[in-house]
């Protein structure tokens, strides 16, 4: 695959506000992503090099010991990527598995410290993700209280807001029993109310809207339109093209932990397709 | 790149605050770690037809074992004049120590998916894990004084008596949460950057359990002065001086204002030790 151009992001203010998608005016930088590099720290395996030929009694002994033991590996998620993001903007990344787009999200979040480079945010971020299961065992109204002080909002305010949680994930009843007992449907649904009933600057979805009924992804999109109405920048990270067409007016496409594409959605989601028919072709 | 985020007033994600602002976004958040801290020991009942009920009776069980060990199989006074009422306030002292310990070392792997999903300071973990302790501990307490008073109407155990000292329990109490939560910061950041040492910790407590007389009193076991003197004055040891010294009416454990100045340097230097360690290793947390 050929990389396009490196695209210089040192740019001035007055460049970057050529984004005017769907004619909607933007405001000043809510977001800052310089040169990141992210490193994971893997325990319990090692990378075997391919194809070396079958390695003598001795070095083979040799090698499974250092895989049993100190068994280290470091991954290199995201690999020097730099871009800004606008108030009122929202952005769609995509890429194929293991691309690194859920470490980017979380990098940008503050959950993953970043090993090199650095991020810039406007107040606190929250990031909204299917893996994400707050507390298995506690009732989803306990979850609710918990997932929302984390947030940092204050008891009074989860407490005036709880209606409003309930009804928007629409789960009723069952709020009361633990999220042991939760579909995965419901769970999705439930964590993206109580993030959502926030309003944070930076809201980012990672593969949230892919769950839940035709009904609930109206509403999470009516709420996402919001939250950027309030002049705050959505990322999603979407396996569904049509979804971040529809939603996103910016696309980042990141390959192998690098930015190979930041534009226009239609031009971006456009050559993303084309290198995914031409690798499967 | 920088200067657009300086220009623009952002902040910067993923670095170490200060060591005062990060004191201050620890007690902002002190709403949920109480909420998380209650929770959890909550949810700890909850899998059982009984429920809460096991908050007192799992206690009331434990306890029992011990009466019916060293009260009925073998008598034993081992130098102090309840061995029941000994043994039982030790080992329910030496567990909230033990358990706040081990709880602080799996805080942050055992939280991953909040710490995945949100951005907060990191030592609400460990603070909230022994506010979950100190949360089971309390029926435990109750249990606790019940039985040592009762074990004093066996024939060959002399009475315990309630006293005003009693009143002196919620403080002690409270100085062993203060040292507990400094130990639960410090092993959690060891066992964060060291996932290994999770294995060694096991190993420390029982030396830790054997050093401080929670079984026996160490003067009477322990010949070597020098030895007896500095395992009385090991933090662990200490709290168990205390609370055995305000519930017991053991005339070796006379109430020690030295003992009560101990215990509250132990806490404070825990505390301050165990804070700062685990804040030098904030931006690190979470990169497993």
């Amino acid at each position: 695959m050929s990389i396009p151009e490196e695209i210089d992001f040192e740019v001035d203010a007055e460049d970057l506000s050529e984004f005017k998608p769907n004619g909607r005016e933007l405001g000043a930088p809510s977001l800052v992503v310089d040169d990141l590099y992210v490193t994971y720290r893997i325990f319990g395996g090692k990378r075997v090099a391919a194809g070396q030929g079958r390695p003598g009694v001795l070095k083979r002994v040799l090698n499974r010991s250092t895989v049993h033991m100190g068994g280290l590996t470091s991954v290199e998620a995201v690999r020097g990527i730099s871009f800004i993001a606008r108030h009122g903007e929202s952005i769609g990344i995509v890429g194929v598995n293991g691309s690194g787009k859920s470490t980017l999200l979380r990098a940008i979040a503050g959950l993953i410290p970043p090993t090199e480079g650095s991020v810039y945010v406007s107040g606190e971020p929250s990031l909204l993700g299917v893996n994400a299961v707050l507390m298995g065992s506690l009732t989803g109204e306990r979850n609710v209280m918990i997932g929302g002080l984390a947030l940092g909002l204050s008891p009074e305010e989860v407490r005036a807001k709880f209606d409003d949680i309930v009804e928007f994930s629409g789960i009723g009843d069952s709020i009361y029993l633990p999220m042991n007992a939760y579909s995965s449907g419901m769970s999705a649904r439930l964590r993206f109310a109580i993030s959502a009933a926030a309003v944070p600057d930076v809201l980012m979805i990672d593969e949230a809207l892919a769950t839940g009924d035709a009904a609930f992804r109206r509403k999470s999109k009516d709420r996402i339109d919001a939250i950027r109405d309030e002049a705050g920048t959505v990322f999603l990270v979407s396996h569904s093209l049509a979804t971040v067409e529809s939603i996103c007016a910016r696309t980042l496409w990141i390959h192998q932990g690098k930015l190979v594409m930041d534009g226009p959605s239609t031009e971006v989601c456009a050559a993303y397709k084309a290198f995914v028919k031409k690798q499967d072709g | 790149m920088r200067a657009v985020a300086v220009a623009s007033g952002l902040r910067q994600m993923g670095v170490r605050p200060p060591v005062g602002e990060y004191v201050r976004s620890v007690w902002a958040r002190r709403a949920f770690i109480r909420t998380l801290g209650s929770a959890k020991a909550y949810a700890r009942n909850q899998g059982s037809y009984l429920g809460q009920l096991w908050s007192v009776l799992n206690p009331l069980l434990n306890s029992i074992v011990y009466v019916v060990i060293f009260g009925v199989i073998v008598p034993t006074t081992r130098g102090v004049n309840n061995g029941i009422a000994f043994i039982v306030v030790g080992v329910f002292i030496y567990r909230f120590f033990e358990s706040s310990v081990s709880a602080g070392a799996n805080s942050l792997k055992g939280n991953l998916n909040l710490v995945r999903s949100v951005h907060f300071p990191r030592a609400s973990l460990p603070v909230s894990t022994t506010l979950t302790e100190l949360t089971t501990l309390g029926p435990a307490l109750a249990v606790m004084c019940a039985i040592a008073w009762l074990s004093g109407l066996l024939p060959e155990m002399e009475e315990v008596p309630i006293t005003w000292r009693l009143l002196l329990l919620p403080v002690a109490i409270g100085l062993m949460f203060v040292f507990n939560m400094g130990c639960a910061f410090l092993v959690a950041r060891w066992v964060a950057i060291t996932p290994d040492l999770n294995n060694v910790i096991p190993f420390v407590l029982r030396f830790v359990f054997y050093g401080s007389g929670v079984l026996f009193s160490i003067e009477h076991i322990v010949k070597y002065p020098v030895i007896s003197h500095v395992l009385a004055y090991q933090p662990v040891a200490v709290f168990l001086n205390l609370t055995r010294s305000t519930v017991l009416d053991e005339p070796s454990i006379p109430l020690d204002w030295t003992m009560w100045v101990a215990g509250a340097v132990w806490a404070v230097l825990a505390l301050g030790i165990g804070f700062l360690a685990f804040w030098r290793g904030e931006e690190r947390y979470g990169r497993e």
